[in-house]
């Protein structure tokens, strides 16, 4: 397994969130975690977790600048997917809502619970959170500090 | 037959869809990605009208099949979300069957989720390739 030798390393990119974008970083996270991790259906859930995020930022960022890493702590034995933005303060606080809304409750009753609601409303789907939550396994962070709001989807490792 | 009223083939950025009529069945394949920014914008008119025209020809099953879809964004699941909201309220119409690859991880992780979302009128059907 590369995660012995990987420990705390990091995969980091900056660019403006242009849409066009995120399906090559979708494909170069799902490669490289394919070759790091040697088993293909983490490396996919945490592509998809990246590209789920991205989509958020280009979304609903209030600047031009997007961020992403992504951690292997060999400690926690850990993958940290961490998409960071600028982000209006109305914005912040819908994400706030939504992150404790599906923390909440049981993951798959809360996934369709959130379908079933975005099917009745027009505009975004906001099922990416529940998504990466439910389908991927993933534990969700959000920190803001001055207006920087970084979406940590965290996934558990195999322990090698 | 697929270029018939309703029935007609969708090629849009990474995405194709291609749909054939097999006697009282509509198979619908997609392959590629959906991947774009509002994948709604053209899939939810195409499955509304594949929709009406299901029900119209009176068509018993109408087959969605994912298989060779490699990616599919959250947004492109709502659009699925809003045809299988369509179908509960048909009550007596088609079937829908999912069709899913087993070995491709959305889609084993989505496509069964979506159908308890109408399991009277929604399958899903995992197969292995």
């Amino acid at each position: 397994m590369i995660t012995e030798r990987l420990t705390s390393d990091y995969v980091e990119m900056r660019f403006g969130p242009r849409w066009t974008y995120i399906s090559c970083v979708r494909r170069f996270v799902a490669s490289f975690f394919m070759i790091g991790l040697a088993d293909k259906e983490r490396a996919e859930q945490i592509s998809m977790a990246a590209s789920e995020l991205l989509e958020n930022a280009v979304k609903y960022a209030s600047e031009e600048e997007g961020y992403l890493k992504i951690s292997i702590a060999k400690a926690n034995n850990e993958v940290d997917v961490c998409v960071k933005n600028k982000a209006e303060p109305h914005h912040i606080n819908t994400l706030r809502r939504e992150l404790a809304l599906i923390q909440a409750g049981q993951p798959e009753a809360v996934y369709l619970k959130k379908m079933e609601e975005a099917a009745m409303t027009e505009g975004q789907s906001r099922l990416g959170l529940i998504r990466i939550l439910f389908e991927a396994g993933a534990r969700l962070r959000l920190d803001v500090n001055d207006g920087e709001v970084s979406i940590h989807a965290i996934f558990k490792l195999e322990a090698a | 037959m697929s270029n018939e009223r309703g029935f007609v083939p969708l090629n849009v950025d990474t995405l194709s869809i291609v749909p054939r009529l097999d006697g009282d069945t509509l198979r619908v394949a997609m392959s590629g990605a959906v991947e774009m920014r509002d994948p709604g914008d053209v899939l939810n008119p195409y499955w509304t009208l594949i929709d009406e025209e299901a029900l119209r020809r009176n068509l018993t099953i109408v087959e969605l099949d994912v298989r060779d879809l490699n990616f599919m964004n959250s947004s492109g699941i709502l659009t699925l979300v809003r045809w299988i909201t369509r179908c509960k309220s048909h009550g007596l119409g088609y079937r829908l069957v999912l069709q899913y690859d087993r070995n491709v991880t959305w889609q084993r992780a989505s496509i069964p989720t979506l159908a308890k979302l109408a399991p009277n009128v929604v399958v899903s059907a995992g197969i292995d390739g």
